[in-house]
């Protein structure tokens, strides 16, 4: 029998290995019962009419259309950061107390790869999520965008617009469907939980329970959703009139480093609710902001796990 | 065989910091024990003495507060040195979602194994332990004694130099650990090296070459089981179907002889573990012959 080759620093493929063992877990955790009631919320609102849609106070139809995406985007950023938060929560305390973690340490892995092992696996898992909804988002949104483009026709016909103005009215209507920018606000929410799950995989790897790590996560998350309005209220003079002294400026220095800014996911989001031009360069940029987030709270969490003992 | 010594803990010392900056608890204090190659070592002692703690610094596990553990010369604290070990903790706990092959799989491709090498293993390690039959079962499913045997085919995965166990039959049955046992011994005759740590001294003396005796975490005595145990001034004389003549003589001639005396004369007894296989393997074999003749 061949012997096995030398350890690297990092593997990549024995990470993919611990991912999909993390994969089948969460699987066989039937973790994806949950998208049962979002499917069912997701068609549901596909019936409902805003009550008011009659009369002077009428919504418009691309109002409704706009309020179909802010309620399916909201939920799936709901879902996905709990679960973000959730799963990883569990995972790393979990194989501690049952010694699993003992016997994969034990082989030729270093603990880099086991942490970003898990990582991968809870991503993955979030991405078939992310991608479930996001079919039940288009799907829905779809059907729901052409019953608003027959209703307006009709009814602008009945009235007597002109057909430049029909066509205008229902390019207006199209811009609220399923376009390529509302796959801008998905993105921005799966790139959200993925930094939400590496900042819970930092503290699971000090924290002495689960129940700290989600609880800890969660403030973090909040945090993170208002930290930048903090932040101008403690740099900018204008905003309470008062002159930042240099302690608010080191302290929301500190904040800002320490914490992920989430409003910039959810500025993206609600752009592409709103069917705003969102560029691809601003997505780019999240792209790349995510990215380091990620890299600094497993570096972090390397530093944490790599000395401690079992 | 190597000169490279399997396992080398040299003035291992292990302090663990107590809660808010409380009293240190000094787990392991100077432990130093050498393994040879092809050696099964057991290391004894009572609940708390650091035994647990002088086999995870050996795994790399908990760091060592100062001296060094080293496994076939490689420092434990390196993840290299570990391509060469197997480790089954006390009560594993594996992966549940997991099947018996899926289980061995999964540690055999964390080894760097994979294709038709990890497959043929994958068989061979089931068979070895013998799980084929509940291969495709969950390990949710298993019996404490299954759960074992699983462990144990996963530390053996990867063909490993050096198998290190920790309570390898705590909780399990009699048969069951009298296959454990019966598997170190295999281990032994193909040349790995076990490292084990155990509360039952009778399975210790049955399969251990050399000793260590653990307490407060101090190494208070060691060396070849045979040169512990006997006892110089004392010899043991079993005989079968001595007549009570036979007896009388004997005893007359230690009687003349100047120094010698008999201390005890009874019958030779079996160990409770042995009665028990007998009488369980005696009963199962009834069932059997009397199932067959129902069926006919």
């Amino acid at each position: 029998m061949s012997r096995p080759s030398p350890t690297s620093f990092f593997s990549f493929r024995r990470s993919l290995i611990i991912a999909q063992s993390t994969v089948t877990q969460l699987v066989r955790m039937k973790v994806f019962y949950f998208l049962a009631p979002i499917a069912l919320l997701f068609l549901g609102l596909q019936f409902f009419d805003a009550f008011w849609y009659e009369g002077p106070e009428a919504l418009m139809p691309e109002q409704e259309l706009r309020m179909h995406k802010n309620l399916c985007l909201g939920t799936m950023m709901l879902f996905t950061s709990l679960f973000a938060i959730v799963s990883t929560a569990l995972l790393i305390p979990g194989d501690i107390e049952d010694r699993t973690l003992y016997t994969i340490l034990c082989k030729p892995v270093p603990r880099l790869d086991y942490l970003v092992g898990k990582l991968f696996g809870v991503i993955a898992v979030i991405f078939i999520a992310m991608l479930v909804m996001d079919v039940l988002l288009v799907a829905t949104l779809h059907f729901r965008t052409e019953e608003k483009l027959i209703e307006t026709t009709e009814y602008m016909t009945k009235i007597g617009y002109p057909e430049r103005e029909i066509e205008a009215g229902r390019a207006e209507i199209a811009a609220h469907g399923p376009t390529l920018l509302l796959q801008f606000g998905v993105i921005s929410h799966f790139l959200k939980a993925c930094v939400i799950a590496a900042v819970a995989l930092l503290i699971s790897t000090f924290s002495t329970s689960t129940l700290f790590t989600i609880a800890t996560s969660v403030m973090i998350w909040i945090i993170g959703a208002f930290q930048s309005i903090a932040r101008d209220g403690l740099f900018n003079d204008a905003e309470f009139g008062d002159v930042p002294t240099w302690a608010d400026k080191i302290v929301g220095t500190l904040v800002s480093l320490i914490f992920p800014d989430f409003l910039l996911y959810e500025a993206i989001s609600d752009g592409a609710a709103r069917a705003e031009d969102v560029l691809a360069m601003d997505m780019a940029q999240l792209g790349g902001l995510s990215a380091l987030y990620i890299g600094i709270y497993v570096v972090l969490s390397w530093f944490v796990f790599s000395d401690k003992e079992f | 065989m190597s000169d490279v010594a399997a396992v080398e803990v040299k003035n291992l010392v292990k302090n663990f910091k107590g809660p808010f900056r409380g009293k240190k608890v000094h787990a392991v204090r100077n432990v130093s024990l050498t393994i040879a190659p092809g050696e099964v070592y057991g290391l004894i002692g009572p609940n708390g003495s650091g035994k647990s703690t002088t086999m995870k610094a050996v795994l790399g596990l908990v760091a060592p507060s100062s001296g060094m553990c080293a496994i076939f010369g490689r420092n434990s604290t390196k993840v290299d040195s570990r391509s060469e070990v197997g480790f089954l903790p006390e009560n594993p706990y594996f992966y549940k979602h997991l099947t018996g092959a899926e289980t061995v799989r999964f540690y055999g491709k964390l080894c760097g194994m994979k294709g038709l090498e990890l497959k043929h293993r994958v068989e061979e390690m089931l068979e070895l332990v013998g799980l084929q039959d509940a291969r495709d079962r969950r390990l949710k499913g298993y019996s404490k004694g299954m759960l074992q045997r699983i462990g144990l085919a996963q530390a053996l995965v990867q063909d490993p130099k050096l198998v290190v166990l920790d309570e390898p039959t705590a909780g399990v049955d009699p048969v069951g650990s009298r296959e454990i046992r019966d598997l170190i011994l295999e281990l032994k005759n193909r040349g790995i090296t076990v490292f084990l740590c155990s509360h039952l001294l009778e399975q210790v003396q049955e399969i251990c070459d050399r000793v260590g005796i653990i307490h407060q975490g101090v190494l208070v005595n060691e060396g070849r089981l045979d040169d512990l145990i006997s006892l110089e001034d004392k010899t043991e004389l079993i005989l079968e179907n001595a007549t009570p003549e036979l007896m009388d003589q004997i005893r007359t001639l230690v009687e003349v002889t100047h120094g010698a005396g008999v201390i005890s004369e009874g019958r030779a007894r079996t160990t409770l573990e042995s009665l028990f296989l007998k009488e369980t393997r005696s009963q199962t074999l009834r069932v059997r012959k009397k199932r067959k003749r129902v069926s006919k």
